[in-house]
Order: C-alpha cells, then sequence, then structure tokens
C-alpha cells in the first residue's frame, strides 16, 4: 500500500529538489549577469557550468518525477498538470542555461552606462521567475495561497516590460554612438533575459488554474 | 437435478458481484486512484471472506415479506432477479440486489396468493428514500471534514493522495467484506434449508454446509466483479460526477457508515438510552446509498458539474427493477408450474412445506457435492497460485524493462 512504500517520500523529496535546482539556477544566473557586466569571466565561467549542472540535474529530475507518477498512479487526476507545470519550470533553467551560453559565445559589448539597466532588468526578471517558485511549492501544501502569491509573478512581469522598454529606447534613441549592428545585439541580449519573466508568467497562468480545479 | 437449481443462485450472485459490488470500488477505479485489476482482487477476496465468515441473518428481513416455501420457487425468483440485475449492468446502470429480490417476492407472492406484508414493505421502501439522503448528509459532512483537514493541516498533496489510497483500499476491502456478509444471503440463504452438505474439512479449518454455499455463493459474485463490474464502476465513479480524490474516499466511508448504522443493533440500542428513537434495523441498498453520496457532493459544490441525464435514468431504473424483476418472476412461476410440472410454491402453511421440502431434497444433499465442491476448491487455488506467480513474473519483467530502457536512456544522452 502506498503508505508504506517510500515511493511517496522520494517523489516529495524529488520535487522538492527539482524547485530547488530552478531557485538556485536563477540566483547562480544573476550572479553570472552581473559577473559579466563586471568583466569577472573567471567568475561568469563558473557561475555558467553551475547553471548547466543545474539543469542537466534539472531534466533527470523532472524525467524521474514524471516516470515515477505513472508507473505508480501517483496523482493520477492532477498528473498531467504536474508534468507540464515541471516542464514549464524546466523551460525556465533551459532559458537560463541558453542565456548565459549566448553571452559567452557572442560576448555582447555593454556599454558601462548601461550596466544599471542591465542589472536592473536581470533583478527583476529573476524575481519574478523566483517569486513562482514559493507558489509552486504552495500548489502541494496550501493550494488556497497559491493565487496570492503569484501576484508578485504578475507585477515583476510588468515591471521588466517597462525596463525592458525603457532600456531599449534609451540604446535605441540616446546613444547614437552606437551602430545599428551593436544596437540590434543590444535588444536581442535585452529579449534573452526578458524571457525569464515571460516563461514565469506562462508558469503562473497554468498554475494559477491548476490552484483553482484543486481548492474547488 | 439440486445442483441445477443452484445454479439460478449462483447466477443472481454472478449479477450481484457485477452490480452491487462495483459501488465499493466504483468512485475509486472512476476517479483513478485504484486500478480496476486492484480492486477487483481486493472486492472479491474480501467479498469471498466476509460471505464465508459471517454470511447469514439479513434473509430473515425478506422471510417476513414472504416465505418461500418450495425450491422451484426459491430458484426461479433468483433466476427472475438475476436476469433483472443483468439487464440493468447492460445498460450500466446500478441497481439493487434487494430491489431486484423484493421485486421478486412480491411477484411470488402474487402468483401463489400469499398475503404480502405490507408494513415490512412500507418500511423497506421508506429505507430505499432514507438511505440516499442520508448518504447524502454523510457524503457532506465527511467532505467538509475532510477538506478542512486538509487545509489545515498544509500536508503534501502526494503525501495526502496516498492516505487517501490507503484509506481507500481499506474502506473499500472492509466495504466488501461487509457487502458479502450482507447480501450473500440474499443470493444463498434460499437454499440453505434444502442443502444438507458434510462438513468440508480444508485442514485449517473446516466449512458447514451453509458456509460451503456461501462460499460458493461469493465465488460466483467474485467472478461477476471480475468479468462484468467494470461497466458499472465507471457509472459510479465518472459518469454521475467526476469525483476528486477525497470524495473517493468519502462516498465510500459514508456508504459504508449509513450501511453500518442501519444493520448496528448495538447502536441503535445506545441511541435508545440516550432517549432518542430507536434507529430501524432494515437493509439499506448499497447501490441507492452510493447515488446519493455522490450527489450530496455533487450538490455541495454546487450541483454545476452533476450529470442529471445519468441521474434521470438511475432513478427510473430504481423504480422499473422491482416491478420488471416481480413480472419477471410471475411470468417464469406460471411457465414452471404450467408446462414444467414444478412446484414453485402455494398457500399453504410455510412450515410444513419447508419440513417437506428439506425431507425431500436431505438424500440429494448428501451425495457427493461437498466432494466436487472439494475439488473445485483445489483447482481454484492451484490455478489462483499459478496465476499470481505468472502476475508476479510478469509485473517484474515489465519493471526491469522500464529500468533498463531508463539507464540505457541516460547511458546515451551522456
Amino acid at each position: 500500500m502506498p503508505v508504506f512504500t517510500r515511493t511517496t517520500k522520494n517523489l516529495i523529496l524529488k520535487i522538492d529538489e527539482f524547485f530547488d535546482d530552478i531557485d538556485l539556477g536563477l540566483l547562480v544566473f544573476r550572479e553570472g549577469i552581473k559577473a559579466y557586466l563586471d568583466k569577472d569571466m573567471v567568475a561568469f565561467h563558473r557561475h555558467l557550468q553551475k547553471v548547466d549542472s543545474l539543469e542537466n540535474n534539472a531534466d533527470r529530475l523532472q524525467r524521474e518525477i514524471e516516470n515515477e507518477m505513472i508507473t505508480h498512479s501517483i496523482l493520477p487526476q492532477h498528473r498531467s498538470e504536474v508534468s507540464a507545470l515541471i516542464d514549464e519550470l524546466d523551460e525556465i533553467i533551459d532559458a537560463l542555461k541558453s542565456s548565459l551560453n549566448e553571452i559567452n559565445i557572442e560576448l555582447p559589448d555593454i556599454p558601462s552606462s548601461l550596466n544599471k539597466n542591465f542589472i536592473s532588468l536581470t533583478e527583476t526578471s529573476i524575481n519574478a521567475a523566483e517569486e513562482l517558485i514559493p507558489a509552486a511549492r504552495a500548489y502541494f501544501k496550501t493550494p488556497y495561497t497559491v493565487r496570492e502569491k503569484l501576484l508578485k509573478v504578475y507585477y515583476f512581469e510588468s515591471e521588466t516590460d517597462k525596463l525592458s522598454l525603457s532600456t531599449k529606447k534609451i540604446i535605441f534613441q540616446e546613444m547614437d554612438e552606437l551602430d545599428l549592428a551593436h544596437k540590434a545585439h543590444l535588444r536581442y541580449i535585452i529579449h534573452h533575459i526578458e524571457n525569464i519573466s515571460d516563461l514565469a508568467q506562462k508558469a503562473a497562468d497554468m498554475l494559477s488554474g491548476m490552484a483553482i480545479k484543486i481548492v474547488m | 437435478m439440486i445442483l441445477f437449481f443452484l445454479t439460478s443462485g449462483l447466477f443472481l450472485g454472478w449479477s450481484l458481484g457485477a452490480n452491487d459490488a462495483s459501488h465499493i470500488f466504483g468512485s475509486a477505479v472512476g476517479s483513478k486512484m485504484v486500478s480496476f485489476k486492484k480492486a477487483a482482487i481486493i472486492a472479491s477476496v474480501f467479498f469471498i471472506l466476509g460471505s464465508v465468515i459471517q454470511g447469514s441473518g439479513t434473509s430473515h428481513t425478506l422471510d417476513k415479506l414472504g416465505s418461500i416455501n418450495a425450491l422451484g420457487g426459491s430458484f426461479t425468483l433468483a433466476l427472475a432477479a438475476a436476469i433483472t440485475i443483468y439487464m440493468m449492468t447492460k445498460f450500466a446502470l446500478p441497481i439493487s440486489t434487494t430491489q431486484a429480490i423484493v421485486g421478486a417476492i412480491i411477484g411470488w407472492n402474487f402468483f401463489t396468493g400469499n398475503h404480502t406484508d405490507s408494513k415490512t414493505l412500507e418500511k423497506i421502501i421508506s429505507a430505499w428514500i432514507a438511505g440516499p439522503i442520508i448518504g447524502a448528509a454523510f457524503a457532506v459532512l465527511l467532505y467538509m471534514l475532510v477538506k478542512w483537514f486538509k487545509n489545515s493541516s498544509k500536508i503534501h498533496l502526494i503525501r495526502f493522495e496516498s492516505y487517501v489510497k490507503t484509506g481507500l483500499i481499506i474502506v473499500g476491502a472492509f466495504g466488501a467484506y461487509s457487502l458479502g456478509a450482507n447480501n450473500i444471503a440474499n443470493v444463498m440463504g434460499v437454499f440453505v434449508p434444502a442443502f444438507h452438505l458434510k462438513d468440508l474439512d480444508l485442514w485449517l479449518f473446516s466449512l458447514n454446509s451453509s458456509q460451503q454455499l456461501f462460499l460458493l455463493g461469493g465465488i460466483a459474485c467474485a467472478a461477476g466483479i471480475i468479468t462484468y463490474s467494470w461497466k458499472v464502476m465507471q457509472t459510479i465513479g465518472s459518469n454521475i460526477l467526476e469525483l476528486s480524490s477525497e470524495a473517493a474516499l468519502v462516498v465510500v466511508l459514508a456508504q459504508a457508515l449509513v450501511l453500518f448504522i442501519f444493520s448496528s443493533t448495538t447502536l441503535s440500542n445506545w441511541v435508545v438510552k440516550m432517549g432518542l428513537p430507536a434507529i430501524p434495523m432494515v437493509p439499506v441498498s448499497s447501490s441507492q446509498v452510493i447515488v446519493g453520496c455522490i450527489l450530496g457532493i455533487g450538490l455541495y459544490k454546487g450541483a454545476r458539474n452533476i450529470n442529471f441525464r445519468i441521474l434521470g435514468e438511475i432513478g427510473i431504473a430504481w423504480i422499473i427493477s422491482p416491478v420488471a424483476s416481480g413480472f419477471l418472476t410471475f411470468f417464469l412461476l406460471f411457465f414452471m408450474k404450467n408446462i414444467f410440472g414444478i412446484n414453485v410454491g402455494s398457500l399453504i402453511n410455510p412450515s410444513a412445506v419447508a419440513s417437506e421440502q428439506t425431507s425431500n431434497l436431505a438424500t440429494y444433499g448428501q451425495s457427493d457435492v461437498s466432494g466436487i465442491i472439494k475439488y473445485f476448491l483445489l483447482g481454484l487455488l492451484i490455478f489462483g497460485t499459478l496465476g499470481v506467480i505468472f502476475y508476479a513474473l510478469l509485473e517484474n519483467k515489465k519493471r526491469n524493462e522500464i529500468q533498463r530502457s531508463e539507464e540505457k536512456f541516460w547511458k546515451n544522452l551522456k
């Protein structure tokens, strides 16, 4: 019987570990961007490697969680939704890894005058995703608190949009010393950072629906 | 000949298994918390245990309604009830064996000119109405309690579901045991006086004549559960209302509680001691209670998701089944008596007929039926053991294959 097996405990631990990986990945990404802006490439590479290993671990956990839920018939009514949520969260850590990798390959030249804007943009975008993790954890323990927790995700996502627009405006309208290719490249990096909060919002929308269903 | 008469009882047992027993695990299987395979095995085992260990008593209430005083009558009555249940099961509608039997007994009373005890009938019909209402009230209260526990304890969803799953298995097993104990007499009770089998020594324990009959009836019910209960389980579990896991547990628990309250003399005596009116000891239909429970939860949730069309069909089936069973019994008794010349009972003093019937059939009963049952059980045991070993091997093979494919995947990925 399920109560007498370790499957439940193991699965709970794996889901927690998965959330921890995403949480840590967000933290490391923020530090990675800061290190890049500070031109500290050693720290940047260290952070990149860390995000890479976290993403690999998250992939493994995602697969194990989905397998265990199917083979042990756990959460039969919510299984597909939980799997979809984990997929969405995994996309966030995938985006963190690919963004850092692209920065590592393309080595964008970010003017130091934009450092503050980029840091704010990264902070806000990461905050949106970070606020998603407690909401996702709450889904399993206190689903009736999920929606109030998600409010912050929506707030930070809209703030990210504003910061992204203002930064792009500065780049394209105030920085005449940069050529168009450089501007386009900076816009591309901004899109990468902004994308994290968009993914968080997408997951939040899904989580919000799941929470209503489980509370009803 | 006596074994031939028994076949209608076994058919009724099969119908009971296919229909009534599916109510126990219907909500669990419908909500996908327990697989049909697991539910069928647990329900079968515990139904047989309940039948053999505690299968007695409830036929007395039906005796009051009409005492069948010939084996041919018992055979026809059981056959009519079984056909009615089979037909209802065919349309995936949950009906009650008690309803079919009550209808059949009234049909027999009409045919033989016997008087139907209107007080007992009133009691039974009022229980048919009260059962679902009480079930709905219990279900709502339990549902509120479970919801409150879930919200206030902040238990992890996966752990909560594992408790619910374990609870469903335990409550379902208990429900199947109770159903076997209470309903097997409806199936085989009419045959008990006619059979006098030798005690069957099974090394560790022995079974008396009625226990052997109950065992056969239990096995017939188990066959019904395994072969034909899937459709009714789906109707109960998902067609009326999509049930959440905790609602599934609440439904089974509420049903068990209602059945317990209406059959516990200890509880009734305690209520009387408290200065309250006694709880009537009336057989309550499990199918009606469970539909009431599901409806109660549906109404508590706002009645938006209730499938009223299915509910209407079930309601009509509840009215049709006793009537159809009564008419069918009357029709079959006519054929049995006038075409085959079988004694199906009469208005003569019931005790005299019963003793005559018993004395006539005792000689058949002493034959080798016990020996047949013994070899049948031995065969069943061997096949059962082989089946379990084969199933375990298959499961093990499947697990190993999944593990191998997983290892291969990660190896290739690296």
